[in-house]
């Protein structure tokens, strides 16, 4: 019996030494450059510390308090629910009819898909850069349109009114494709004999949409809403590449921008780190809602 | 009437002559929106400089100006941007796969107590932003005095719990027969990993590996903080500062060229595992 127990432990304690020899590269790294880091910013955000000079001392939410009481801060915060929820609206509504009219078994399927996801996959600080020059109502296509029209184009990057919708219109073309295949995938899903009861019920395709089709889409309406509003409030790559913030700071400045501003250009360690552990409360519990209200709104079937 | 339910209505049915031709102006307009960056990206990159300048612009260069490529390759030391790129992008992608398939194999097959403890807080850290880690990692960074050098473009992006997810998944599909015989057989983990396992999930390793090196290669945020010579900055990074001493758009759209083409390259070639690696798991999380 004895004998028996200490094989067994013997053996255990191989399968427990291979598991941690098997799991500690990942866990060291996240260790160090994950968690790690969650606990020194919430440590840094209570200190006065500007990163060039040796570290600063204790100021309780003092950090919390300049951040939050910032004018900027309402521009800064507003631009990036502005941007966030166009982008969300914006593209969802467009890739859903774009996802309809592709479920029509039309040609060109495959030539559109792959079409649909490039931008998705193309380096935004490139795509960034042409945007800008496809914005400009003199160099730009969209100047055929103006001069259609006879009036002059707007130069979105110059007007602090503007500058968000120049932003606006690249997260909402980087994103239109890639839900638009999610869309599709969930149509192509749906169970046909519903459709079949539905056309003896009702002549009004706006009626089977609105209480067929919309209800069993609601999933995917559902997770792409919430992962593409995390997405877009981290949005930087964009703003930075762009605009910077301007043309008068922080015109089109969004909280990720914001946050790269105070860390590295002014240096202010201890601002930026309550200002991105805010940030960090902000999207878990956006995640943790996600999961709560998926149960409660969504219609996953039987 | 009739035409009106067919336009809206939504399941595959016959259509009239009518509603298709509105489906496919939909999709053709669609299209040239989805296409007109990438189209105004290269046209502008072979204009010569004064059809840049001209009013209105022109939709098809008058003549193909490919100089510019070369005048942007000189503009900026785009060789040893590409060499950082690929040099950071194929190791951290590579250390993310081989650490996410030990990893993700030692909570499928092997025993060991608190395991989903463990497992769900390598999971949660999906949810933590990147953002927040800036300014913590930025200075663990500068005390190992890694900043300015590969590994600071490698070794953070190395753990992933992305490819760990996906991988896990698919490893609980593993029939444990076949787990059990090759046990039976002597074979430790190491070698059941590397020889039955990893084969196996070839297709999936693929598709991981391929979202794993396209959000290297795109990253911008980090790269940006870490680099500061110019010796060192990764292929967006470079574009981004040459945008700000470069006022001739054709040599920028050149440049932004050399950013993308790799990547869309690479996404034409091998389109079904990109879109397989981007969307699995999504749905089902």
């Amino acid at each position: 019996m004895g004998r028996r127990t200490k094989q067994s432990w013997k053996r255990n304690r191989a399968e427990w030494l291979t598991f941690l020899a098997f799991v500690s590269p990942n866990l060291v790294l996240f260790a160090l450059f994950t968690y790690w880091p969650i606990v020194y910013s919430a440590y840094l955000s209570f200190m006065d510390w500007n990163l060039l000079t040796a570290r600063g001392a204790f100021v309780e939410l003092a950090n919390y308090r300049v951040v939050f009481t910032d004018p900027q801060i309402r521009t800064v915060i507003g631009n990036t629910l502005i941007y966030a929820c166009a982008v969300v609206c914006v593209a969802q509504a467009l890739a859903f009819a774009l996802a309809l009219l592709l479920n029509r078994n039309v040609r060109g399927q495959v030539f559109f898909r792959t079409l649909a996801f490039a931008p998705h996959v193309t380096t935004t600080a490139a795509a960034a850069l042409v945007w800008v020059l496809l914005l400009d109502p003199d160099l730009g296509p969209s100047s055929v349109l103006y001069n259609a029209l006879g009036i002059h184009g707007p130069h979105f990057l110059a007007s602090s009114k503007l500058a968000l919708w120049a932003i606006v219109s690249i997260g909402v073309w980087k994103e239109v494709g890639f839900a638009s295949i999610f869309f599709l995938a969930g149509l192509q899903t749906l169970p046909r004999d519903c459709y079949e009861a539905a056309e003896l019920e009702t002549d009004s395709g706006w009626k089977v949409f609105r209480h067929l089709t919309l209800p069993l889409m609601s999933p995917v309406v559902f997770f792409l809403s919430v992962s593409g509003f995390i997405a877009a409030i981290k949005a930087f790559d964009v703003v930075s590449v762009m605009t910077q913030g301007g043309p008068v700071y922080p015109a089109s400045s969004t909280y990720v921008y914001h946050l790269y501003r105070l860390a590295f250009q002014e240096f202010r360690a201890g601002d930026a780190s309550a200002f991105a552990v805010v940030f960090f409360v902000i999207t878990v519990a956006i995640t943790g809602l996600q999961f709560r209200l998926a149960r409660k709104w969504v219609h996953y079937g039987d | 009437m009739a035409t009106d339910r067919q336009i809206t209505r939504i399941a595959p049915a016959g259509s009239c002559i009518p509603s298709a031709l509105l489906v496919y102006a939909g999709l053709v307009f669609s299209a040239v929106m989805l296409a007109l960056p990438f189209f105004w990206m290269a046209l502008t990159s072979l204009k010569s400089s004064a059809a840049v300048a001209a009013y209105p612009p022109s939709w098809w260069p008058s003549e193909f100006t490919w100089s510019n490529y070369r005048d942007a390759w000189n503009a900026a030391p785009f060789g040893r941007y590409y060499i950082n790129s690929v040099v950071t992008g194929a190791a951290a992608t590579s250390l993310q796969i081989i650490f996410a398939l030990l990893m993700a194999y030692a909570f499928a097959v092997i025993r060991f107590p608190g395991k989903g403890a463990i497992l769900l807080a390598v999971i949660s850290t999906m949810m933590i932003p990147d953002e927040m880690k800036l300014v913590p990692n930025y200075i663990l960074l500068s005390r190992l005095h890694w900043v300015d050098t590969y590994w600071a473009l490698i070794i953070p992006p190395a753990a992933h719990a992305f490819p760990v997810f996906v991988l896990y998944q698919y490893f609980r599909t593993v029939p444990p027969d076949l787990l059990d015989a090759a046990h039976v057989d002597g074979a430790g983990h190491l070698r059941i990993l590397i020889q039955i396992i990893a084969p196996m999930a070839r297709p999936v390793l693929a598709a991981t590996a391929l979202v794993a090196f396209l959000g290297r290669w795109n990253d911008f945020l980090w790269p940006l903080i870490v680099t500061n010579r110019t010796v060192m900055r990764t292929l967006p990074i470079g574009l981004n500062y040459l945008k700000e001493n470069e006022g001739r758009w054709n040599i920028l759209m050149a440049a932004a060229i050399y950013v993308i083409i790799p990547m869309i390259g690479l996404y034409v070639a091998a389109q079904r595992q990109f879109v397989e690696g981007i969307t699995r798991g999504a749905l089902k999380g």
